[in-house]
C-alpha cells in the first residue's frame, strides 16, 4: 500500500492489524508521534489524516492508503515554524514535551475547523489531549495567540 | 589553609542526610536583592523547546539501534502466592521471539524489598519473567504463550486488614515498617490539650495517587564487551549508574547512563526500575540492544504511587486562636515497599505551637510499592492539617486566614533554628489581596439556585535548600560559544535554561551563545538526582562558580589584548569592556585570538549554612462552585503566592507553579487508584479510569512569586519551587467546598458521591 506522510510517499507492506502509530514510529522512524496509552485515552499520538485529527494508536495503517498523513515532523516548513509552533514557543507551552506533538496537531486541526475559537472552545476542543506537567494554561494561551484572538471572544 | 572536605546537612523530600562536601575553589558574594543582574531573572524562552515542538527531541522510547529487540514483561495475576510452574518455552517457539529471562537469568537485585522475578508473588503486576522479540507486538503476543501455575496465599488489600490481629504476614518483618509507630513530639501534648479552651477532632482520608507521567518508565540497553550503555528515562543518571553497576558487578566506569529528554518524572523515576535490569539482562544474554518500556497498565500498577493516608487530628486552641496542642495519629499505606514519607512533619513546622505530637504508622499491603511523588508526605499531611485549621476557625468564629496569621511560625520549631528567609506573611498578604479574600469569604450566600459558592485557602511549607555535592564545568570554546556541563537532569522543569542563564550572567555572554549539556554519566561531572526541588539550588551555585573561574581566565586573556588589568574589565551581552573607556572586544574575538586555548572553569556546590532552615513557602486560595444536586465540584479560580527566593526565570517558574497546582487539583477532585478489596486487583490502571485533569477542568490560575532573593541559603539566592505548589491546592479546594456547603470535608478526592455524602452528615 501507499502511505503519504508529510508529503513523502512510502510503499509499505503492513499486517492488516498494524496501527498507524506503529507504522510511523517503528517502520518510518518518525518518532515524534508518541505512544502513551495506546488506547485512545490521552491524545499524545494525534496526527492529521486528510486534514482531520485522529489518534494514530486507534487508526489502522491499511485504512490510510493514499491519504495524506501529517505528523509533527511535517508541521514546520523547513526551518520555519508553523504559527501554532511559534505560539507554543512564545508562550512556554511545552514543559517535558511528551504530549506536545499531539497538542500541536490537535490545535492545528481545531483551528482549521474553527479559525477563531473562544477560550472555552479551545478548552473543550483540546480536552482530549492530556498533559501531566499541567501546561494547560500556557497551551490555551498559545492556541488563542495562534488564532490571533485576544481570548475573550471569537 | 582551611580543610578542603567538610560535612553538611542536606534535606531531600523531608529526609535530612549528612553529606561530605568538597569546598568550592571560591565562595562568591551572594547576589543580593539589589544586584544588577541582566540575564538571571529574565524570561528567557525555554532553550530546548524547539526540539520538543518539531518532534526531534529524542526520548528513551525513541532510541532506535541497529539490531535492537523489544522486551515485554510477564506479570503476576494474583496479589500473593507462590509460582509452582513457569514455562517460557512455548513463547520461545513463536516466530520472531528471540529470548526470554526469568529469575535464574538476572542479577539478584531487590526492588522495594522484592527480588527481581521473585517466585514468591507479593502483588498483582509483579514481574515474573520477560520476553524479547523482533517487535514489541510479537513480544507482547508471546506473553500469552507463557504457562504459569501458582498457589495463592492470603493477602491484605487495605491498611485495616494489614494491621488487624492475625493478619497474614506479607513482609518477613511484619506488615509495618520497623520504626512504626514513629512518635515525634515536642512539649507536652496532654498539657496542651488541657490548656485548650477549644478542641476539634477530625479524621481524614487521602487517596493513593499515581504519578501518571506521560512517558512511562523504560530503558534501552546495549553492551559492548563489558561496557554497558543505558538510555533511561530517569531523574538520577548517577544513581541509576551505581545501581546497575552494582547489580552486574561492573566498575562505575563501565556503565554509561544517558538521559537527554524525558517525559516527566514527578518523583517516580529515581534509580533503576525493573525495566532497566530487564533490558540490560536481555541485552547481555542475546548480545543485541534491547528496549524495555513499560506499557500503560504496568506504569499505573507497578511504577510507584503516593501513599494513601488516614489522619486523625486533634487541635487545641485558646479562644483567641492561639494553638496549644496539635496531635496526629496517621497511617500511611506503602504498598509492598517504599519509604517513610512523613505526613506528620508539616504538623510540626507550619504553625507556632508548643505542644505537638505525631504518631505515624507505615503499613505494607499487597500492591505496587509507594515511590516519592511531588512533595511526598507533605501533600498528604497538608490536607489533614489545613482542613483541621479551617474546622478550628469555624469553631472559633475566626477567619481562616486570620487564624493562620495568629499562629505564624517565625522560626523552625523542629530544630529551634531560624529560617534563612521566610516570606509566608507576604504570600498571605499579596495572595489575599489578588484573590479578594476578605470580600469573597464574607459574601452573602446565594441559595436561589442549586449552585453554592465557597472560597478556601491553605498554607505551604517545604524544605527547598538543595545542597552539595554538585559539580559543573563551564567551557568557553574557540568561537566564544559556552557550554555548561553538569550531570543533572531536566525533567521538563527548565533546568537547562536556568543553568545557561546563570553562566551567561557571570561570563557576560549572550544567553543564546550558551548551551547546557545534561544527563550523561560518561561526559559530565556529578550532580545528584533531580528530586526534592533541589536542582536549581544545588547545581546553580556550582554553575556560578565554574562560570566565574572561566570568566576570570577569559579576562586574564583579554586584559593583555585590551591593554588593561583584568580587574578593570567588565562583560555584558557578549562583549568585554574596559571600565570607563570605550575599549572593547567581543568574547568571540578574544577566543579566536587565543586559538586552541580552551577556557575551562570548574565549580562545585559548597555547604549549606549551619543551624539554618531553608524552606519554600506559599499560600493558595481557591474558589469553587458545588452543584448540590449532583455533588459536582467545579473550581472557578486559584490564586497562588509563593516564596522561593530568587527566581532565575519567571516564565519557567510560573509553568512549574501552574503544573503543581493542576496536579493538586486532580488530587483534590478526581485522582484515586482503586484496589479491589477482595483480590487486591487494581481496577483503574488506565488513563481513562484514573482521571488526571484535562484542559477543560482547569480554571484561571494566577500563580506568582513574592519578591526577594535568599542570600543566606546560597550565593545565587534561589530556593526550590517545583514541589511546593502541589501542597496547598487540595486543602484550599477542600476548604472552599466546606465553606460552600457549610459542612466538614474529610475525604478526597471530592467525587460527586463523596460530596453528596458529606452534605448528608
Amino acid at each position: 500500500m501507499r502511505l503519504i506522510v508529510n508529503g513523502s510517499t512510502h510503499d509499505v507492506t503492513v499486517p492488516a492489524h498494524e496501527t498507524l502509530l506503529v507504522t510511523l514510529r517503528e517502520r518510518l522512524q518518525l518518532t515524534g508521534t508518541k505512544l502513551v496509552c495506546g488506547r485512545g485515552e490521552c491524545g499524545a499520538c494525534t496526527v492529521l489524516l486528510d486534514g482531520t485529527s485522529v489518534y494514530a494508536c486507534l487508526t489502522l495503517t491499511v485504512g490510510c492508503d493514499s491519504k495524506p498523513v501529517t505528523t509533527i515532523e511535517g508541521v514546520a516548513a523547513g526551518a520555519e515554524l508553523h504559527p501554532v509552533q511559534t505560539a507554543f514557543l512564545a508562550n512556554d507551552a511545552a514543559q517535558c514535551g511528551f504530549c506536545t506533538p499531539g497538542q500541536i496537531l490537535a490545535a492545528i486541526a481545531l483551528l482549521a475547523e474553527n479559525p477563531a475559537p473562544t477560550e472555552d472552545e479551545v478548552r473543550r476542543g483540546m480536552s482530549g489531549n492530556l498533559c501531566r506537567c499541567g501546561t494547560y494554561p500556557k497551551i490555551v494561551r498559545a492556541v488563542l495567540a495562534a488564532a490571533g484572538g485576544s481570548g475573550t471572544n471569537g | 589553609m582551611a580543610k578542603k572536605f567538610v560535612t553538611t546537612k542536606v534535606e531531600v523530600e523531608g529526609r535530612e542526610e549528612t553529606k561530605v562536601v568538597e569546598l568550592p575553589s571560591r565562595n562568591p558574594e551572594p547576589w543580593a536583592d539589589d544586584a544588577s543582574l541582566t540575564v538571571v531573572g529574565q524570561r528567557v524562552p525555554r532553550m530546548d523547546a524547539r526540539e520538543k515542538l518539531v518532534g526531534s527531541a529524542r526520548y528513551t522510547a525513541d532510541i532506535q539501534l541497529p539490531g535492537m529487540l523489544h522486551a515485554a514483561i510477564f506479570r503476576a495475576p494474583i496479589a500473593r502466592g507462590h509460582v509452582t510452574h513457569l514455562d517460557l518455552s512455548p513463547a520461545l517457539e513463536l516466530s520472531g521471539v528471540r529470548g526470554a529471562i526469568s529469575i535464574d537469568d538476572v542479577p539478584n537485585v531487590k526492588l522495594d524489598g522484592v527480588r527481581l522475578f521473585d517466585r514468591d508473588i507479593h502483588y498483582v503486576g509483579q514481574p515474573l519473567a520477560a520476553i524479547c522479540a523482533d517487535t514489541l507486538e510479537i513480544a507482547e503476543g508471546a506473553l500469552h504463550a507463557v504457562t504459569l501455575r501458582y498457589e495463592s496465599l492470603p493477602h491484605v488489600a487495605t491498611p485495616e486488614q494489614a494491621l488487624a490481629a492475625g493478619a497474614p504476614l506479607i513482609r518477613p518483618q511484619g506488615n509495618k515498617t520497623k520504626n512504626s509507630p514513629r512518635v515525634t513530639s515536642r512539649g507536652d501534648i496532654d498539657a496542651g490539650l488541657f490548656e485548650a479552651e477549644v478542641t476539634i477532632t477530625r479524621e481524614f482520608r487521602t487517596p493513593c495517587a499515581l504519578h501518571t507521567a506521560l512517558e512511562p518508565h523504560g530503558a534501552v540497553a546495549e553492551w559492548s564487551g563489558d561496557f554497558l550503555t543505558v538510555w533511561e528515562s530517569t531523574q538520577g543518571i548517577f544513581m541509576t549508574r551505581a545501581e546497575v553497576a552494582k547489580a552486574f558487578q561492573l566498575p562505575l566506569s563501565s556503565v554509561r547512563v544517558i538521559k537527554n529528554y524525558m517525559g516527566g518524572g514527578f518523583g517516580a523515576k529515581n534509580g533503576a526500575p525493573h525495566s532497566t535490569y530487564i533490558a540490560a539482562a536481555l541485552a547481555k544474554k542475546l548480545a543485541r540492544p534491547v528496549r524495555c518500556i513499560l506499557d500503560r497498565e504496568g506504569e499505573q500498577t507497578d511504577a510507584g504511587n503516593r501513599s494513601a493516608t488516614i489522619q486523625r487530628v486533634t487541635l487545641g486552641a485558646k479562644r483567641n486562636g492561639a494553638l496549644t496542642a496539635i496531635s496526629l495519629e496517621a497511617t500511611s499505606v506503602l504498598g509492598i515497599g517504599g519509604w517513610n514519607a512523613s505526613p506528620g512533619r508539616i504538623y510540626h513546622e507550619l504553625y507556632t505551637c508548643p505542644n505537638v505530637r505525631t504518631t505515624e504508622t507505615f503499613a505494607y499491603i499487597n500492591a505496587g510499592a509507594m515511590a516519592s511523588f511531588r512533595a511526598p508526605g507533605n501533600v498528604e499531611g497538608a490536607l489533614g492539617l489545613e482542613c483541621s485549621m479551617d474546622a478550628l476557625a469555624r469553631e472559633l468564629g475566626l477567619d481562616p486566614l486570620e487564624l493562620r496569621r495568629i499562629n505564624y511560625a517565625a522560626s523552625d520549631q523542629t530544630k529551634d533554628r531560624e529560617y534563612s528567609l521566610k516570606h509566608l506573611d507576604e504570600c498571605y498578604r499579596q495572595g489575599a489581596q489578588r484573590f479578594g479574600w476578605g470580600r469573597a469569604r464574607t459574601r452573602e450566600r446565594d441559595t436561589s439556585t442549586k449552585f453554592r459558592r465557597g472560597v478556601g485557602m491553605a498554607s505551604i511549607i517545604w524544605g527547598a535548600g538543595g545542597g552539595p555535592p554538585a559539580y559543573a564545568t563551564v567551557r568557553i570554546n574557540q568561537d566564544g560559544s559556552v557550554e555548561v556541563l553538569t550531570g543533572a537532569q531536566d525533567l521538563g522543569t527548565g533546568a537547562r535554561t536556568v543553568f545557561a542563564q546563570i553562566a551567561a550572567e557571570v561570563i557576560g555572554a549572550k544567553v543564546s551563545d550558551v548551551r547546557t549539556v545534561l544527563g550523561d554519566t560518561e561526559r559530565l561531572p556529578f550532580a545528584s538526582n533531580s528530586w526534592g526541588s533541589i536542582t536549581t539550588a544545588s547545581v546553580g551555585p556550582a554553575v556560578r562558580v565554574a562560570a566565574e573561574e572561566a570568566r576570570d581566565s577569559l579576562f586574564d586573556a583579554a586584559a593583555g589584548m585590551l591593554g588593561a588589568e583584568p580587574h578593570d574589565l567588565e562583560s555584558r551581552d557578549g562583549e568585554i569592556h574596559v571600565k570607563s573607556s570605550d575599549r572593547c572586544m567581543t568574547i568571540r574575538a578574544v577566543c579566536e585570538k587565543l586559538g586552541d586555548v580552551m577556557i575551562i572553569g570548574q565549580g562545585s556546590r559548597g555547604p549549606n549554612p549551619e543551624n539554618t532552615a531553608i524552606s519554600a513557602f506559599g499560600a493558595q486560595f481557591a474558589e469553587v462552585e458545588v452543584d448540590i444536586e449532583t455533588g459536582r465540584v467545579r473550581v472557578l479560580r486559584i490564586v497562588a503566592a509563593h516564596d522561593s527566593g530568587r527566581i532565575i526565570n519567571p516564565t519557567l517558574a510560573e509553568s512549574q507553579l501552574e503544573g503543581g497546582i493542576i496536579q493538586g487539583l486532580g488530587y483534590a477532585l478526581f485522582e484515586e487508584r482503586v484496589l479491589d478489596e477482595r483480590f487486591a486487583f487494581p481496577l483503574n490502571p488506565t488513563m481513562h479510569d484514573y482521571k488526571i485533569p484535562t484542559m477543560s477542568d482547569v480554571p484561571p490560575i494566577d500563580a506568582f512569586f513574592v519578591e526577594g532573593a535568599d542570600p543566606v541559603a546560597n550565593h545565587i539566592g534561589a530556593k526550590g519551587l517545583a514541589e511546593p505548589p502541589i501542597i496547598g491546592t487540595a486543602p484550599a479546594i477542600a476548604n472552599a467546598v466546606a465553606h460552600a456547603l457549610e459542612v466538614d470535608v474529610t475525604e478526597i478526592p471530592l467525587t460527586p458521591w463523596r460530596v453528596l455524602a458529606a452534605m448528608k452528615v
